[in-house]
């Protein structure tokens, strides 16, 4: 079967493979999607144990280079001061991300035009606003409407709850008459579509046991399953094979056995995000495409954006419950999000408040601080962080610059002698004053709220590398751009990309809900096209 | 996590168990209201073994240090000395080497923030999170009525330049 050839090979199976996956299932075509991780089993999730407070620190690192699992691949981040983090399993990063899906702002689409920096998006927020709502009824996603940072939209279940500290929270920016929203999250606050509500376990972070949160794993794919997608888990792909006449063949994989084989398609679409979908298109060299497929223009790799990340924790004087509840999911503050020049920075950033730790993770952190002590005062010191301690997490607008870049390493590989991806990343001087105009208004924002011991993280925090994009943006014009506009390849007509590679900027908030749009409109855009899509 | 563990085969020596049990007490001691014990009261070296062996090595070397110090310091064994001698040789060691115990202090934490006495002792159930879960109230969405107020404040956007 393997030989066979299929109409169309899906490469990776997280946030943007499971929806293209699902979309295409209409067509009728026969659609294989190839995934270098297995099935996770929630069941095993960390939260059915004791111990689940450690797991960040063992089996689920954040970073592949720490956790090297078999389906994890190494990533030289030695030259960047944010490093990658990803996940690798069917579901993708969705597995351990914290479900916080805000949408990109219309102006996020045209930065060129409103601040003269940057490039515009060949599409825009209303191109996009059928496929957002369509893909928050897909995954199930909790929220208000109302919210006068973004235009209109109705989620679909109701938010999370703000508990003790989002209300204290709120009352801090109400206090500064800031902007404060319950996030947006893909979370299922009711039943829906078979799977529970949340139970406010918390560390969402290392996978949901209840099913509430909606990883690709137990949304698309299921769906997608159904309608007769073939998904092959342990596969990983090596390269992806092209005729004389700059047309996709198909991939060279190893199976979960480690056999390489080739896997011939009519139509390839690479889902690897913003590392991996340019470190397999520049594996796969070949005479026509010496310096890597779809690369005619020289971008491929480049211009990746990280969204720089900081926060600000402070200790209120009464206890808020603030570690119950979805870790990364309460509620923001869109105040700075859009240019405003006096401050000294063009774009913005989100204002992300997030839940407090638990007891061991509290008390772990406040050792190796200092914070708590040893001996006589340890049991007070204790008290006074846990249960009342808030973050506040900036999540700053990283601006595309070619300098930033994937390339391969040369001597790092995977388990399969497949060449590794190498980071080049420096943060820039913009995205550097945003950061300290975010830090300090974070710190604002608990001093308003009445908390005490605020204290800045060092900025940018190395483990925040989730948002992986830009490496193989979408344009008009070949020369400036990897895919069209609507994510088929300049050079190779039959190829696409479909994940957060082709983002043109990056916006200033967790881009999830903006990878699952963008690919559900690829999609429906070769489903229009389908009697021409090569032409 | 209750204190069922019953170590046969102990990873460490009697002198080396006395000195460990006696820094538990010094990390974390019962708390005044004796509602929380003294991580010397939990079973630390259990958890230690079973999910982090790998610094068992590092263990048995600062064990030993502080033993070869209190002899070093006050020509008697560290486990002979009164409590304000043995805190003065940790003192000491920890003054000349920042890191030194660092581990062993967040294994114990990590071990006694997930026993039973202690999590009952903070008001929480000693389980895991799932099944059950925990509830959070909804919290009041009044709150928001001054930002319901607000224009909407995106910026409109023009045309396209396109790529």
């Amino acid at each position: 079967m393997a030989d066979d050839i299929v109409d169309v090979l899906i490469v990776g199976a997280g946030a943007s493979g499971a929806a293209v996956a699902w979309s295409l299932v209409e067509t009728r075509m026969r659609i294989v999607c190839l995934e270098q991780g297995g099935w996770m089993n929630p069941a095993e999730y960390p939260s059915t144990g004791r111990d689940w407070e450690m797991a960040p620190a063992r089996e689920f690192r954040t970073s592949p280079n720490l956790r090297r699992r078999a389906a994890d691949y190494p990533v030289n981040d030695s030259d960047s001061p944010i490093a990658i983090l990803n996940f690798n399993a069917v579901g993708g990063s969705t597995i351990l991300y914290s479900a916080h899906f805000p949408r990109f702002h219309p102006s996020d689409f045209r930065v060129r035009t409103l601040d003269g920096v940057a490039d515009d998006w060949p599409i825009d927020y209303g191109t996009l606003e059928p496929y957002f709502a369509e893909n928050d009824n897909n995954v199930g996603v909790a929220g208000l409407a109302g919210d006068p940072a973004l235009p209109h939209h109705e989620p679909p279940m109701p938010p999370v709850p703000l508990g003790r500290m989002g209300e204290a929270m709120g009352r801090g920016f109400n206090k500064l008459g800031w902007h404060w929203w319950p996030s947006d999250s893909a979370i299922a606050t009711r039943e829906h579509n078979g799977r529970g509500r949340c139970l406010n376990l918390g560390p969402c972070n290392t996978g949901c046991a209840q099913g509430a949160k909606s990883s690709a794993d137990i949304t698309y794919w299921p769906m997608a399953l159904r309608t007769g997608v073939e998904l092959r888990p342990h596969c990983r792909v090596r390269e992806i094979t092209v005729n004389g006449r700059d047309r996709a063949t198909g991939v060279t994989y190893f199976d979960q056995d480690g056999v390489e084989r080739h896997q011939r398609a009519e139509v390839v679409i690479v889902a690897c995000n913003g590392v991996g979908t340019p470190r397999l298109l520049l594996n796969s060299t070949s005479a026509r495409f010496p310096h890597g497929l779809a690369n005619r223009s020289g971008l491929v790799g480049k211009n990746l954006m990280l969204h720089p990340w900081g926060h600000v924790s402070g200790v209120f004087d009464e206890p808020l419950e603030s570690h119950f509840g979805p870790q990364g999911c309460c509620i923001l503050s869109q105040e700075f999000y859009e240019t405003d020049a006096r401050r000294g920075f063009v774009r913005g950033y989100n204002l992300q408040v997030t839940r407090g730790s638990g007891p061991a993770v509290t008390a772990r952190v406040g050792v190796a601080s200092g914070a708590i002590p040893w001996g006589a005062g340890h049991h007070e010191a204790f008290e006074r962080v846990y249960d009342r301690t808030v973050h506040v997490g900036v999540c700053c607008e990283d601006l595309p610059e070619e300098g930033n870049r994937v390339t391969l390493d040369d001597e790092q590989t995977d388990g399969h002698g497949i060449p590794a991806p190498k980071i080049t990343y420096r943060v820039s001087d913009n995205s550097r004053r945003m950061l300290a105009h975010g830090l300090d208004k974070a710190a604002e924002a608990l001093r308003a709220a009445g908390a005490e011991d605020v204290r800045a993280s060092a900025a940018p925090v190395r483990q925040a590398g989730w948002h992986l994009l830009g490496t193989a943006r979408m344009g008009t014009n070949p020369e400036r751009s990897v895919v069209n506009e609507w994510g088929r390849s300049h050079d190779v007509r039959n190829l696409f990309v479909v994940d957060g590679s082709v983002f043109v900027t990056s916006g200033g908030v967790n881009p999830t809900t903006t990878i699952q749009a963008v690919a559900l409109y690829i999609a429906d855009s070769m489903k229009k096209r389908l009697a021409n899509l090569f032409d | 996590m209750t204190n069922e563990r019953i170590a046969t085969d102990s990873p460490l020596n009697p002198t080396q168990r006395g000195i460990f049990d006696v820094l538990l007490g010094m990390m974390v001691p019962a708390s005044a209201d004796g509602h929380k014990p003294s991580a010397a009261e939990v079973d630390v070296l259990g958890y230690i073994a079973e999910r982090e062996a790998d610094s068992l090595p590092t263990l048995r070397e600062e064990l030993d240090a502080l033993a070869a110090r209190a002899q070093a310091q006050t020509g008697r064994a560290f486990l002979d000395l009164t409590a304000a001698e043995q805190q003065r040789v940790v003192a000491d060691a920890r003054a000349a080497a920042p890191d030194f115990l660092r581990g062993l202090a967040l294994h114990t934490v990590t071990s006694y923030y997930q026993d039973d006495r202690v999590l009952e002792a903070l008001g929480m159930e000693a389980r895991p999170p799932f099944p059950q879960g925990y509830e959070v109230p909804p919290g009041d969405l009044s709150l928001l009525d001054p930002v319901r107020q607000r224009d909407p404040f995106y910026r409109d956007v023009p045309d396209a330049t396109r790529t």
